[in-house]
């Protein structure tokens, strides 16, 4: 049985913000997906709203830390996959709203 | 922090000194509006060029140069060759800048001294692209760009060091043949294929712009290059036809290019309306007027015509393209540096927070009625315009600059 839910790992990857448009990379639509082995390994899968984003590398380490600090878990890896490719339609509605694309 | 990170946002104290020279350039570029006298504005006025090549090489090259050194590898995506290579660029940048200035105004001996060290800095700088571009393995139409540009501008400066030459007296070849070829591949082929490469990067990325083609910006793309080479051989071998056609393919070009920024601004999530995108709002609304004065020149061959249009395409379209971004690239890299390792362990400010938010405004304002007032003073050959449109652009630079020490400051 997996240690945490999707929801539960969702939770913790949200204290991650873009400081670029000032929203966490959950409500963005950014994280596509999370799961939990029974062991404490955890897998995300995510995108990035552009592919040129300079902080790459950067927004990856920091849903690694994010899922790191959890208790009992014991390896993050975090995917990066441009398929689908992200657009504003999967953000929630109020960052469609604050960016003025409600 | 990763350290590969690093690759893509070289250390804040390499750049800054691009961004703040630039800034304090653009600030003599508008105190030089101030000796313009409406009746003796022409190219070959001494003064003209000197402000040309402060406000291009000054302000332009220099905010460009510095901004590339982030932007590159952005693009690419592939690390610098060699980033500390910069560091010798804008002091090279520098005292070419100084000396071709003087050199117009004071003594044309110091032309050729002057043209060799900005030869020797823009060399470094194609020379540090070109070899961090052998490392890209599979290129698409924005790294074609850059490779484009940048071949465009090592030829630029070949023949401005020719004319430098020429212009002192060193060698004998005719300055003015050559100096529409020197114009095209710097501000053609350089500057504004710089600017549409980069932009369908930017603007979407900003913007949140997705699902947008991009084949408008492959058709302008061909037609600026086909335009620059065809201006380049005109004056090498005095075939005004080729010219003509030439300025016609740039500016049927330039249209296309607006089409494709229209695209994409059609297609933005993001619709804030920040000085970011007001910058560029008047950039582009600025470029398509000064394409149709272009026109009009091109019908009329009236030189006020095309004096007022460049002015509105370096200081509109060209000046605000780069200031707007000045407001993206600055907070990033200083955010990127002092306050990214922060993160996850203290509240760390957003972007947006580092924007000085009053000057920022100011600088907008005023510098867009000084840039309107000016264009019209030109058209309209009257210096009492001239000077109040300078006013204010002296008042916006004072805003730009206290606008990019404020950002990068910010602790």
């Amino acid at each position: 049985m997996a240690i945490y839910s999707k929801e539960e790992l969702f939770l913790a990857i949200s204290t991650v913000i873009d400081p670029e448009v000032g929203f966490n990379l959950v409500e963005m639509g950014l994280i596509y997906d999370a799961v939990c082995d029974d062991e404490g390994n955890v897998k995300v899968t995510m995108t990035l709203s552009t592919k040129a984003c300079p902080m790459h590398q950067l927004i990856q380490q920091w849903v690694k830390e994010a899922v790191e600090k959890m208790a009992n878990i014991k390896e993050v890896e975090v995917e990066v996959v441009w398929e689908p490719v992200w657009n504003i339609t999967m953000a929630d509605d109020n960052v469609k709203k604050a960016l003025g694309a409600g | 922090m990763s350290p590969i990170s690093q690759e893509f946002a070289p250390p804040f104290k390499l750049i800054a000194p691009f961004f703040i020279l630039g800034a304090i350039f653009y600030l003599v570029a508008s105190l030089f509006l101030f000796a313009f006298d409406a009746s003796s504005l022409s190219f070959l006025n001494p003064l003209v060029i000197s402000f040309v090549h402060i406000f291009l090489l000054g302000f332009v090259m220099m905010t460009i140069f510095g901004a590339m050194a982030q932007l590159v590898p952005v693009v690419l995506e592939v690390g610098h060759f060699g980033v500390e290579l910069f560091y010798a660029i804008w002091p090279l940048l520098l005292v070419g800048t100084l000396l071709m200035a003087g050199g117009f105004l004071y003594s044309s001996a110091l032309l050729p001294y002057g043209g060799v060290v900005v030869l020797i800095s823009m060399m470094i700088f194609v020379g540090e692209i070109f070899l961090t571009i052998k490392k890209v393995e599979k290129f698409n139409v924005v790294m074609s760009s850059v490779l484009l540009s940048n071949t465009f501008l090592f030829f630029g400066i070949i023949f401005g060091l020719v004319m430098a030459l020429g212009y002192a007296g060193t060698i004998a070849v005719d300055v003015t043949a050559l100096l529409k070829a020197h114009v095209y591949l710097v501000v053609g082929g350089y500057i504004t294929i710089t600017i549409m490469g980069l932009s369908v990067v930017l603007l979407p990325m900003f913007g949140l712009s997705h699902g947008f083609s991009l084949k408008s910006l492959h058709i302008a793309l061909y037609m600026m290059s086909f335009a620059v080479v065809s201006v380049v051989l005109a004056s090498l071998f005095d075939w005004s036809v080729l010219s003509y056609i030439g300025y016609v393919v740039s500016i049927v070009s330039l249209f296309i290019y607006f089409y494709q920024v229209y695209i994409i601004y059609k297609t933005r999530a993001r619709k804030e309306n920040d000085i970011y995108a007001k910058s560029l709002f008047f950039a582009y609304i600025s470029l398509v007027v000064s394409l149709l004065m272009g026109v009009l020149y091109l019908v009329s061959e009236d030189e006020s015509l095309l004096l007022a249009s460049l002015f509105l395409l370096f200081f509109g379209f060209i000046g605000f393209a780069i200031t707007g971004h000045v407001y993206k690239i600055i907070p990033f890299l200083v955010w990127f540096e002092r306050f990214s390792p922060l993160v996850g362990k203290e509240k760390v400010p957003m972007l947006v927070d580092m924007l000085p938010v009053k000057s920022s405004s100011a600088q907008f304002i005023f510098t867009s009625i000084g840039v309107v007032l000016i264009t019209i003073a030109i058209l309209l050959g009257n210096s009492q315009l001239i000077g109040a449109g300078a006013s204010f652009l002296s008042v916006g630079a004072v805003a730009l600059l206290r606008s990019v020490l404020y950002m990068i400051n910010y602790k």
